[in-house]
């Protein structure tokens, strides 16, 4: 058969949100791709630019939609830098509790979803189902079970109710179990090595030359992880390892990420620890006063409290569970930043494709695009 | 008391309707209607209506089956709401579908686009016409059943890749391909496994070989047989782990992408027809068919319509054990399976078929005992 380009997208199963990628095929080998992105794009970057600090969190969630409090969490770690706020311990000791949570839960999404596409249905089925437990806990502090809105900047909304340390250890514990199957139910059958095995190999060196970040970097080896390498929040009080494989593959990938999942709930154990210990405030005391208020000021006020507040620049990286996410914050002393620029693992990650994927066959699409965790939301912002 | 066969009840289903009919015509009229040829005739075409009634209900319950199992398998229920435990989801569905418009791309062809489904469906929906459910259930004891089987049963590749290619959808035709690749690729090793069981058995006709396991079934003997005869039966059915005709991460829905409403439930239906045939092989040619081992106590075996009853245990527990399958077991790659097919199925099958002619060599086995025909 000849040559032909093939849209895997915008409208298909494989994308997983709503972005193309064409595929150059002979046969049925993949010759070139051409990623095509933008299909999501909201403007998050420039609707920042009219919002209130705390109310740009709400757009947060919405930049990706299956790590809302991680991405929260990027934004709140810039925003304090612009504003010169501190918050208290006790507030980065949940926000990093809440952090760990949506990396496990966005990881059992990448599991569900990434089985899915090579067939495995009941995984699928298994992975919603303890993610929904992850969820049910974010209702219970948070209200919500999508999009949170909590953190705010000088701390989070509320506290976390009485017990809720001890429901966090019970799921915990389920949770070790689970991993445990989902390894048994991929890892132990072969042709699930013969899906996965040696599919979208992206070595260390031009992982690193082409910016992708995450998972897929560390599966090749790279031990980068910005928790250890460049620490935020309270993760440099924190005991944990961070998860590689030597692969560079499909199996590496998923390797790491189970890892990372082993290693999120040590995480979450010691911070349940360290908050039962630990009562206290979890907002900051000096706060600017709008950023209490709920709503703009309009008119004359608005012009005044240009005049009042410091300046300031914010910059922060954070390991988002798709890759290394930054954000960059502009703050003019107004009460909306000047300028909100994100950096998406995801998008980057994707543009590799074009290294990791040609040579491989159109069926081994879905298990390698699937590998690299897609998560359009935050990709086109 | 005589035998009740599904054709002595049309017959005499027929003269009783034509009896009842026949007293409005005049003399000559009347005479022509009752006579032998008419009633032949009327109680063949009750025959076929009956058959096809019964194997779409099946269909749609075998549909009903694997939903239930695979939740169960996947921790959840399956269809509940409508009817008793879900039993009259799949009607529903199928009136949704019945209700859909059917429409054609624009640059599809017409006749291939049309007719595919068509073909398909009435290739599968055949072959119930002469496979044996029990003694006298069976449309006609041909000598070659089997064989007829199998090549009405390999008809669909055919029909498949004419869909595909007439949809003008390109993630159609390559599903097309594999489709016709794999079906094809599979052909070889299913048949030198019924090799396996002609030669033990000594014929092609399936109501003989089912006969001929009153001693013993024959997936003990041919156990490497029955192995090659269910994963051949897989990929011929298209199911996980070898579904990626309509792999649906990268092909949509691979063939049918382009077939909507009633036209992909005539594609859906034939397949289930597909699966429900192809368990049936399974009981006819290794589980025996209607019969039970003559341990089991006669309680279990002299009920009205207890052939039957045993035979649609046997097969919707033979579907069970491929809906197992596909609740663990993720698709594997087009160049995979052809390697499996050529590598290791159908060496497995010409062993079994070496097996199974020492077996017969060796007229009697130890424990199992000996095949009727062979002096048993």
């Amino acid at each position: 058969m000849s040559e032909m380009w093939v849209n895997m997208g915008p409208q298909h199963p494989m994308t997983h949100g709503l972005w193309n990628l064409r595929v150059r095929i002979e046969g049925e080998v993949i010759k070139d791709v051409e990623p095509e992105m933008g299909y999501l794009h909201r403007g998050i970057e420039k609707i920042s630019e009219d919002r209130h600090y705390n109310e740009i969190i709400t757009l947060m969630d919405r930049t990706c939609y299956v790590a809302g409090l991680a991405w929260e969490q990027l934004f709140i770690v810039a925003a304090e830098q612009a504003l010169h706020i501190t918050p208290p311990e006790r507030a980065e000791y949940i926000r990093v509790l809440s952090a760990e949570f949506q990396r496990i839960a966005s990881h059992i999404m990448w599991y569900a979803a990434f089985v899915q596409d090579i067939g495995l249905m009941t995984p699928f089925l298994y992975g919603m189902r303890d993610r929904d437990l992850i969820l049910d806990l974010f209702q219970s502090y948070t209200g919500g079970r999508l999009t949170y809105e909590y953190m705010r900047v000088g701390g989070v909304r509320n506290d976390l109710p009485l017990g809720l340390t001890d429901r966090c250890r019970k799921v915990c514990d389920w949770l070790m179990d689970r991993f445990v199957e989902y390894d048994r139910l991929c890892l132990s059958s072969t042709p699930f090595h013969e899906r996965c095995d040696g599919l979208g190999v992206l070595e260390a060196p031009e992982a690193i030359a082409y910016g992708v970040t995450g998972p897929m970097l560390r599966s090749a080896g790279s031990r980068r992880d910005l928790r250890k390498d460049r620490p935020y929040s309270v993760y440099d009080k924190l005991q944990f390892d961070v998860a590689t494989a030597t692969t560079a593959d499909v199996t590496g990938r998923y390797l790491v990420r189970m890892e990372e999942m082993r290693q999120a709930v040590r995480i979450i154990r010691q911070c349940l620890d360290w908050l039962d210990d630990h009562p206290g405030p979890v907002m900051a005391a000096q706060l600017p006063r709008w950023l209490g208020a709920p709503y703009a000021p309009v008119g004359n006020e608005a012009y005044l409290l240009k005049r009042n507040y410091p300046t300031g620049v914010g910059f922060s990286m954070v390991e988002e569970p798709h890759g290394e996410a930054g954000a960059y914050i502009v703050n003019d002393g107004g009460e909306h930043p000047y300028r909100v620029k994100f950096r998406s693992p995801v998008l980057i990650n994707i543009w590799a494709s074009k290294r990791y994927l040609p040579g491989y066959r159109v069926a081994d699409i879905p298990p390698i695009m699937g590998s690299v965790d897609v998560c359009v939301g935050e990709c086109d912002r | 008391m005589s035998t009740i066969t599904l054709f002595s009840a049309s017959d005499a289903i027929a003269a009783f309707l034509l009896a009842h009919i026949a007293y409005v015509f005049p003399a000559p009229v009347k005479g022509w209607i009752t006579s032998g040829d008419v009633v032949l005739g009327l109680a063949s075409l009750i025959f076929g209506v009956i058959l096809l009634g019964a194997s779409m209900i099946n269909t749609i319950m075998l549909i009903w089956w694997e939903r239930k199992l695979l939740g169960r398998f996947m921790d959840r229920r399956g269809a509940m709401h409508v009817g008793f435990a879900g039993l009259l989801q799949n009607f529903a569905d199928g009136l949704k579908l019945f209700r859909k418009d059917t429409f054609r791309p624009s640059k599809a062809d017409s006749l291939g686009f049309w007719m595919s489904p068509t073909a398909y469906m009435v290739t599968s929906v055949v072959i119930f016409g002469i496979l044996p459910i029990s003694t006298g259930w069976n449309g006609g004891s041909l000598p070659l059943t089997l064989l007829l089987a199998l090549v009405i049963f390999s008809f669909a590749p055919l029909f498949i890749f004419l869909g595909a290619w007439a949809s003008n959808n390109k993630y159609a035709l390559i599903g097309g391909m594999r489709s016709a690749a794999q079906m094809i690729a599979y052909e070889v090793p299913i048949l030198l496994a019924v090799v396996a069981v002609v030669v033990l058995s000594g014929s092609f006709n399936l109501t003989t070989i089912v006969l001929e396991q009153r001693n013993y079934w024959f997936w003990a003997p041919l156990f490497l047989a029955l192995i090659v005869f269910l994963t051949g039966m897989l990929a011929e059915m298209e199911r996980i782990p070898f579904d990626l005709p309509e792999a649906e991460a990268e092909l949509v829905e691979g063939w049918n992408t382009e077939y909507g409403g009633m036209l992909f439930a005539f594609f859906m239906l034939a397949d289930y027809v597909r699966y429900l045939v192809g368990s049936i092989l399974v009981v006819l040619l290794f589980l025996g068919g209607w019969t039970l081992p003559t341990y089991v106590p006669s309680a279990l075996t002299s009920f009205p319509l207890a052939g039957i009853f045993w035979f649609m245990v046997k097969a919707y527990l033979v579907f069970g054990g491929f809906v197992w399958v596909r609740a663990s077991l993720p698709r594997i790659r087009t160049d995979q399976l052809l390697r499996l097919g050529w590598m290791r199925m159908v060496p497995l099958a010409l062993l079994s078929v070496v097996l199974a002619a020492l077996v017969v060599a060796a007229h009697c086995l130890p424990v199992l005992g000996c095949v009727p025909s062979m002096g048993g």
